[in-house]
Parts: C-alpha cells; sequence; structure tokens
C-alpha cells in the first residue's frame, strides 16, 4: 500500500515537472523559464505542504509562501504592482488575522499533552473521494488548456497601451518634448487618435509635417496602466467592493459582539434608570 | 518592456493555476480543521489571480490585473466575516472540527 502510494506520488510529480519543464522553450529569455520553473514548483511544494501538514499554524505559514510563490509568478507576467500588492495584503494583512485567530483558538484540547493534535487535524476527511474529484478536475482543466492554447483568438499587440498614453496627455507631451524639443506640440490626429503604427512600431507626425518615432520607455508604468483600468473600465464595480467592505465590516462586528449576561441589580438599574440601591427594599 | 507572449507560455501559467485551484480543492475536502478549509479557500483566489493575470498579459488587457485588486477585496472580506464566525463557533463548541457543526442556529 505505501510503496504503491509512493509510486503514484513519483509518477505524479515527474508529470508535473515534466509539462512544467515541457513549457520551457516557449518564453523568450532562459531566465524567464527558470524563474517561472522555481516560482511554480515553490507554490505548488507548499500548496500540497500546506493541505497535508498537521498543525494549522505552520498551514498558515507554508500559505505565505504559496502567496510569496504567486507573487513570484505574478512579477513573471509583468504585474508589478499586483505582485507587491499580493504581498502587502495577503501575506501581510489577511495571514496575520488568520494567525490570531488560530492562535485564539487552537489551545491544547489536553493538559496532559500539551503539544498533541486535535483528532480533526489528524484524521482526514473522505480523502478517496477528494483526490477523485481533484483528479477529474484537473484532467479536464489541463485538457482543457493544453487542447485549447492552439486555437487561442490571437494576442493583443499592445496599441491599447499607446492609447491609455494619449488620454494622460500631460505626460504624452512632457515625454515627447523630452526627447524631442522642437517638436511641434500637438501632434496630427487621425482617425480618432493621435499615435498611428507602423511595421516600426508608432509614431507621432506634428503639425509641420516632422514624423517621431516613439520609444516604448514612453509607455505608462503597469502601476498606471492598472489604475486607469480600474477607474475607466470598472468604476461601478469599485463601489460595489466599497460596499462589500463595509457590509464584512459591520458583519463581523455583529458576529463577534458578545452578549453581556447582567445580574439581576444591574438589569434593575438599566430598566429604572437610576440604581438600586436607592429604591429600597420595597419587596 | 512588454514583449508578446508565446501560447505555450500562457497555457504554463495557467496549469500552474490549475494544480493550485485542484490542490485547494482537495483540502477543503480533506481537512476537518475550519480554519484550514477557509485557508484552503484562499489558495484557491490565489490560482484564479494567477489566471486572471496570465491572460490579461496574453492580451496586453489590464483588465485581469484589476480583478485581482477585486479578488483581493473578497478575499479580506471573507477573512473578516469567516473568522469572526469561526471564533463564536468555537466559542460555542469549543471545537474547530467541521462534522460537529451539524446546524447553524444558537
Amino acid at each position: 500500500m505505501q510503496v504503491s502510494m509512493v509510486a503514484i506520488g513519483v509518477a505524479a510529480s515527474g508529470w508535473l515537472i515534466g509539462i512544467v519543464t515541457g513549457s520551457l522553450s516557449a518564453f523568450s529569455e532562459v531566465s524567464h523559464g527558470l524563474f517561472f520553473i522555481i516560482f511554480s514548483l515553490c507554490a505548488i511544494a507548499a500548496a500540497i505542504r500546506m493541505v497535508v501538514h498537521a498543525r494549522p499554524i505552520y498551514c498558515a505559514l507554508y500559505f505565505v509562501l504559496v502567496v510569496i510563490s504567486t507573487a513570484g509568478l505574478l512579477l513573471m507576467l509583468e504585474a508589478e504592482f499586483m505582485a507587491f500588492a499580493l504581498i502587502i495584503v495577503y501575506a501581510g494583512a489577511i495571514l496575520i488575522t488568520y494567525m490570531f485567530v488560530l492562535m485564539l483558538a487552537n489551545q491544547a484540547e489536553n493538559p496532559e499533552e500539551p503539544y498533541s493534535q486535535a483528532i480533526y487535524d489528524r484524521i482526514p476527511r473522505e480523502p478517496a473521494a477528494a483526490v477523485a474529484v481533484g483528479f477529474l478536475l484537473l484532467c479536464l482543466l489541463t485538457g482543457t488548456v493544453t487542447g485549447g492554447a492552439s486555437s487561442l483568438p490571437p494576442e493583443g499587440d499592445g496599441a491599447s497601451q499607446w492609447y491609455v498614453l494619449e488620454k494622460l496627455s500631460q505626460q504624452f507631451e512632457t515625454n515627447v518634448l523630452e526627447i524631442a524639443p522642437d517638436f511641434a506640440w500637438p501632434p496630427i490626429s487621425e482617425g480618432g487618435h493621435f499615435i498611428q503604427f507602423s511595421s516600426s512600431g508608432p509614431y507621432i507626425v506634428s503639425g509641420e509635417g516632422t514624423v517621431l518615432e516613439l520609444d516604448e520607455v514612453m509607455l505608462p508604468t503597469n502601476t498606471q496602466m492598472v489604475g486607469w483600468s480600474l477607474v475607466n473600465d470598472f468604476p461601478v464595480t469599485i463601489e460595489l467592493a466599497g460596499v462589500i467592505l463595509l457590509m464584512a465590516m459591520f458583519g463581523a462586528a455583529v458576529l463577534a459582539r458578545r452578549a453581556i449576561e447582567l445580574t439581576e441589580k444591574e438589569k434593575r438599574k438599566v430598566i429604572l434608570g437610576h440604581d438600586s440601591e436607592e429604591v429600597g427594599d420595597d419587596r | 518592456m512588454m514583449t508578446t507572449f508565446a501560447p505555450s507560455a500562457l497555457s504554463g501559467y495557467l496549469i500552474v493555476s490549475g494544480i493550485l485551484l485542484t490542490i485547494g480543492l482537495i483540502g477543503f475536502f480533506v481537512r476537518r480543521n475550519l480554519i484550514v478549509m477557509f485557508l484552503c479557500t484562499e489558495l484557491m483566489f490565489q490560482s484564479a489571480a494567477i489566471a486572471f493575470v496570465a491572460v490579461g498579459r496574453y492580451y496586453f488587457d489590464y483588465s485581469g490585473q484589476v480583478m485581482v485588486i477585486f479578488i483581493l477585496t473578497v478575499a479580506a472580506a471573507e477573512a473578516a466575516l469567516a473568522l469572526a464566525l469561526v471564533v463564536l463557533l468555537h466559542r460555542q463548541n469549543n471545537t474547530l472540527d467541521a462534522e460537529t457543526i451539524v446546524e447553524l442556529k444558537e
């Protein structure tokens, strides 16, 4: 039994490493692929360890490792803002809440054995059914991903990023005048856009007819693009997110409120509005 | 700088995201500690974040990263509410075992 389990585990990890290294050739730079493998294997290993660890505190700590690896993957995807926001908010705030509750709730059940684990942390619930469901889900997901990758719609060309730069008119003008101080601002608008595209890249044409090639350094930063997308494309959703947070705050406050048990004397004081001593003993 | 992103690189990220999702789901089924079960849902949130950002990166679309902001919001709200519930249940039953909580009334 043990041997077959280990064999299945080794085969699964071999398949995993194979499928992850198989995508290595897809990356334009070798270092990118290398970091992808390091971060993804780190995330998967920490996630497995988190699910199987008997001590909840260590589960939370392994989840911090998963968050950090995920942030590394997001860095590889050039999402710098989200990577650091993930570390700050997840590893810094949410996980601290979990640690607090774990410390609050996780007292030793048995005073004679203070370091023993509770029975519900040691015995799993329905492991076979869970693994079967997980296997099916993973089959479906990998099948869809590997089968569908060839028939994806074409990737974006990045033109939308340049159109965001157009809307940040102040930054656009400063950037252009920095590399070409004698450029006659503003450029000619054609088809609703200042920036035109040729085979060699984006360019703008001034009113005097001079053509200026734009460099990619001039593009808005990742944080600017995310902020633009957030307030331009999802204005209602961000309001709803605020409402969700407010409701969660109310809910948590209501749930965590402890009902205070009043003594007879205190109840009388509340009802009568003054100290019961002055009422006297009319009983 | 933004360079193009091969579809097979995208599928690598999506497979990692799928594996994390599956591990989180298995953990949610297998564990009996309420707090660890909620941690497993957070793991599933993480995998969704990877998938969103990877697909957004492929199309040069920043909506994927905006979705991660909303994932963070929902995760924070969920953590606050779920942990308040867990503290309440622990105070009542003195256990974190999900099996003992068969009815959610006072």
